[in-house]
């Protein structure tokens, strides 16, 4: 009842704050009791088995060369995803959005699809397509060119896996952007480009923040598909998240969570600012 | 001239929804398009803004033609309904944009902006965003913004349409001012006739692509051409009465038709009473005191406005007159819509309805639906036709499969541009239906929407005329050839009584419009083998004396001429082979009853068609 009063008391000074007093304290427990095992305990576990051996161990399984390697190689991949995909999904985003052609509706489920295909089909299948008997690779074999196996396989496949989250993020700001947003430029005198770079673009900001991010995190991440593409080589093809499959594997826990701890850290670093960014978003400022 | 559009045409789907649109607007000019959704107003201030691209005709920006040019390089200023501020950037920002992209120095920009500011009165505004602001301020900032550049020519389409009232009229009046002052020429798109009245120097009123007039706010109000003008630009009667000795008649009361308003001898004339020129009294005026009375009626509603009252009078029916306007189904009495000033209170429930002026409507242009049938090209006649009758044709071609129906249209537009390029231009827009099926079925049901004052059939196919003939509400024109280049010759075949007057009327009409000779040809029975050329009967003069009195009514020239013969057919074929006639009227019957009762063969005007090579037209008896 009380609840109920302050939400309806116009003066009431935080009405989002007030909806968590007094009776929240049941709900709030049963939810942390089970998120508890669910979420809470894992993300800490991480942490704790990280530092088990105390900061030197720690240090020195980060300092390895192999996990040195699988650090800078996903963060390299990640970097190379998100901005191929940047492009391409806004691009994609973009025509999606504007024109109409017969055919853009299997076109648009198409693209959106790889969020839905597991990830080691995917890996499969792209071994199909590239790996050295495959449909293409057969053709490039002889060239002495063969993506898989390689950074470029692994590329591939995290450019496949990832790039529906650009095209989620951008096309329905491009969506809900009306028709004459883009004519008033053309009328106030800007061309073509000048209107997709001072008008479009700058609407699409939000969209391309969160969606950078977005598969930048996701890329980091991915496992089904760049085990089969990469071969896992290490110094060559191995992923920090192969890397830590490989230790697990062989026993390694420590180095396993040292560099598990890692790629926490940084997934952390990029939610936060995805939050922050959304938060202000939220609140009405767009942009500054 | 700011603003010069020369018969701009723009199709979507084969559908024209701007049809050959000219229009000129002067320097400094504010000039309001207002028309219904729907009418192709906004359409018309996008093809000058170069937001689309007509498929005819040429825009001219202060003598410059712009028709194949971009909107970027038209010099042009537009303001949308919907504002379309750039969100990401403040108010400066939005407004400094056109001079951003056009490399204006920095403390150049800020001036202008500054002043702009100002004058849309968001002085001090500068630094907020678009989210911030009232719908009316982003609209004022989108003014500001599309004058920054200082464009040749302004376009707003619908800018006020999203505001409510009051805010609305701030906005009209900050628009006046601005444009008053920069001197900038204006086209500004609204459905409201209101706005449109506030704010023109002169209106134009769109209805289905095509501009009906053009004209200062009064003067539309006051003295519109068409009926569609006259109730769309505020209330009123319209009463369809009958035009007599240069006065309109409805009823017993005879109102004088000024000399300048064209009107018909003896033919429907329309007359256009707004609210405020109906007169109310207790009592019926005096006699002799020249006051023109409709009648006595009763007040069936009445309601408040604050400034006026509105009233609706319904009078009893009237001998020969009929009612347009208002709308009034269900009932058989004539509606008549009055405004008095809010202090005025109506006599009483019983009212005596007195005119004091009236407005006379320009008689409608003839509709004509001219079917083409696949092989047969459009004959020569048409053009002068459609020209000496001011028609508005519509060309409906039927075929069989859509890659038929894809050729004809691809001829009918030839023919249309043809048309324009060597001679008259009547078919340059016009409406072009493309069908596919039965070409019987097709003519019938379009004919059938009797929107339609004349069909016409290009010559040559027998079994549609067969099956027209039956389901015939309109004059049907067969047109084959050319018309004689000086006075065409016409023969109207008329019997006595049958099948009523309704050949000569249409047939004489037609030959006053193109300047012809009329020939009334009675065929008489019994023929002369038979009976030895007997003499008709006197009554038969007479009704033919009565026809060429009914011609020389609507001005035309005409004899009447007595043939014998065996019978009807046999006469005018006859009579047709002599004469070197350009057209045969005939009249028409309702349908025939069964092929025994009346055989095919023994149809007169199946007959005469199958007979000669001249045009026929064959007019359905008045019902």
């Amino acid at each position: 009842m009380s609840m109920m009063s302050t939400m309806r008391t116009p003066s009431a000074p935080r009405p989002r704050a007030s909806r968590a007093s007094g009776s929240a304290a049941l709900p709030v427990g049963v939810l942390v009791a089970v998120l508890l095992p669910l979420i809470l305990m894992p993300i800490a576990a991480v942490f704790v088995f990280a530092f088990r051996g105390g900061l030197k161990d720690f240090v020195s399984a980060l300092t390895a060369e192999d996990a040195q390697f699988a650090l800078r190689f996903s963060l390299l991949i990640a970097f190379l995803t998100a901005t191929v995909n940047a492009v391409l999904g806004t691009f994609a985003a973009y025509v999606l959005a504007k024109y109409r052609f017969p055919g853009k509706r299997p076109l648009t489920i198409a693209v959106n699809l790889p969020v839905a295909i597991p990830t080691v089909v995917v890996g499969t299948s792209l071994l199909l397509l590239w790996g050295p008997i495959g449909l293409l690779g057969k053709v490039l074999a002889p060239l002495g060119i063969s993506p898989m196996f390689a950074l470029t396989g692994v590329l591939l496949a995290h450019l496949f896996v990832t790039f529906p989250y650009m095209l989620g993020a951008v096309k329905p700001l491009l969506d809900e952007l009306e028709v004459t947003y883009e004519e008033a430029a053309y009328t106030l005198g800007a061309g073509k480009w000048q209107t997709f770079r001072y008008v479009i673009l700058p609407a699409l900001r939000g969209g391309l923040f969160s969606g950078t991010l977005l598969t930048f995190a996701h890329s980091l991440g991915e496992f089904g598909a760049t085990v089969m593409v990469s071969g896992n080589l290490r110094l060559r093809t191995q992923t920090a998240p192969l890397y830590i499959f490989a230790q697990f594997e062989a026993g390694n826990v420590a180095q396993a969570n040292a560099v598990a701890a890692v790629l926490a850290v940084l997934s952390f670093a990029i939610f936060f600012f995805l939050f922050r960014w959304s938060g202000q978003a939220g609140n009405g400022g767009q942009g500054r | 001239m700011s603003i010069v559009l020369d018969r701009l045409v723009k199709r979507f789907d084969g559908q024209s929804v701007v049809s050959r649109v000219s229009l000129e607007i002067e320097d400094g000019e504010l000039f309001v398009l207002l028309g219904a959704s729907g009418s192709g107003k906004s359409t018309v201030l996008r093809l000058i803004a170069g937001l689309a691209t007509p498929d005819e005709g040429r825009i001219h920006l202060r003598g410059r033609d712009v028709t194949d040019l971009t909107p970027q390089e038209r010099g042009i200023g537009f303001v949308f309904q919907n504002y379309s501020i750039f969100r990401h950037m403040s108010v400066a920002a939005n407004i400094e944009f056109p001079l951003k992209i056009r490399k204006v120095p920095a403390d150049e920009r800020v001036r202008r902006r500054e002043q702009l500011l100002d004058q849309v009165g968001l002085g001090g505004l500068g630094g907020r965003y678009g989210h911030q602001l009232s719908g009316g301020q982003q609209q004022r900032v989108a003014l500001a913004r599309a004058l920054a550049h200082e464009p040749n020519v302004l376009l707003l389409d619908e800018p006020f349409g999203a505001l409510d009232v009051k805010i609305r009229g701030q906005l009209r009046r900050t628009l006046r001012e601005i444009q008053r002052t920069l001197k900038v020429t204006a086209i500004l798109v609204t459905h409201d006739q209101e706005e449109a009245f506030e704010l023109a120097d002169r209106v134009g009123l769109m209805d289905r692509g095509a501009l009906l007039e053009v004209g200062e706010p009064e003067r539309l109000y006051q003295r519109p051409r068409s009926l569609f003008v006259a109730t769309f630009l505020g209330a009123g009667t319209v009463l369809v009465g009958r035009a007599r000795g240069g006065q309109a008649h409805l009823g017993d009361l005879a109102l004088p038709i000024p000399p300048e308003v064209e009107h018909e001898e003896n033919a429907r004339v329309r007359v256009l009473i707004r609210p405020e020129q109906v007169a109310l009294s207790a009592e019926p005026p005096a006699p002799g005191s020249g006051a023109k009375v409709l009648g006595e009626g009763t007040v069936l509603e009445r309601s408040f406005l604050g400034a006026l009252r509105r009233l609706r009078v319904r009078l009893p029916p009237i001998a020969g007159t009929r009612q347009a306007a208002p709308d009034r189904f269900g009932e058989e009495g004539l509606l008549v819509d009055v405004v008095l000033p809010a202090e005025e209170e109506p006599p009483g429930p019983e009212v005596w309805v007195g005119l004091r002026g009236w407005h006379i409507l320009a008689p409608p242009r003839p509709r004509l639906l001219v079917c083409s049938l696949a092989a047969v090209p459009l004959p020569p006649a048409l053009p002068r036709l459609v020209e000496a009758i001011d028609g508005v044709p519509t060309l409906l071609a039927v075929s069989a499969d859509e890659e038929e129906a894809e050729a004809l249209r691809a001829a009918l537009r030839e023919h249309a541009r043809e048309d324009g390029d060597h001679s008259l231009g009547i078919f340059d827009g016009a409406e072009l239906l493309v069908r596919r099926g039965d070409p019987l079925a097709e003519i019938a049901a379009e004919q059938a929407q009797s929107v339609y004052d004349f069909v016409v059939l290009a010559g040559g196919a027998g079994p549609v005329f067969d099956g027209l003939l039956d389901r015939l509400s309109t004059p049907l024109l067969v047109l084959r050839g050319d018309w004689r280049p000086t006075t065409p010759r016409f023969l109207i075949c008329t019997a006595v009584g049958e099948p009523g007057k309704s050949d000569v009327r249409v047939g004489g009409w037609l030959a006053r419009r193109l300047g012809a000779e009329v020939t009334l040809l009675h065929v008489a029975l019994g023929g002369l083998g038979a009976a030895g050329g007997r003499d008709p009967q006197p009554w038969v003069q007479t009704h033919l004396d009565r026809g060429v009195a009914t011609l020389r009514a609507l001005e035309v020239t005409s004899q009447g001429k007595i043939r014998h013969a065996r019978t009807p057919a046999e006469g005018i074929l006859a009579e047709a082979a002599e004469g070197g006639y350009d057209l045969i009227v005939m009249g028409r019957h309702g349908p025939r009853h069964g092929p025994l009762f009346r055989p095919k063969a023994a149809d007169i005007t199946l007959r005469i068609l199958a007979g000669i090579q001249t045009s026929v037209l064959i007019v359905p008896a008045e019902e």
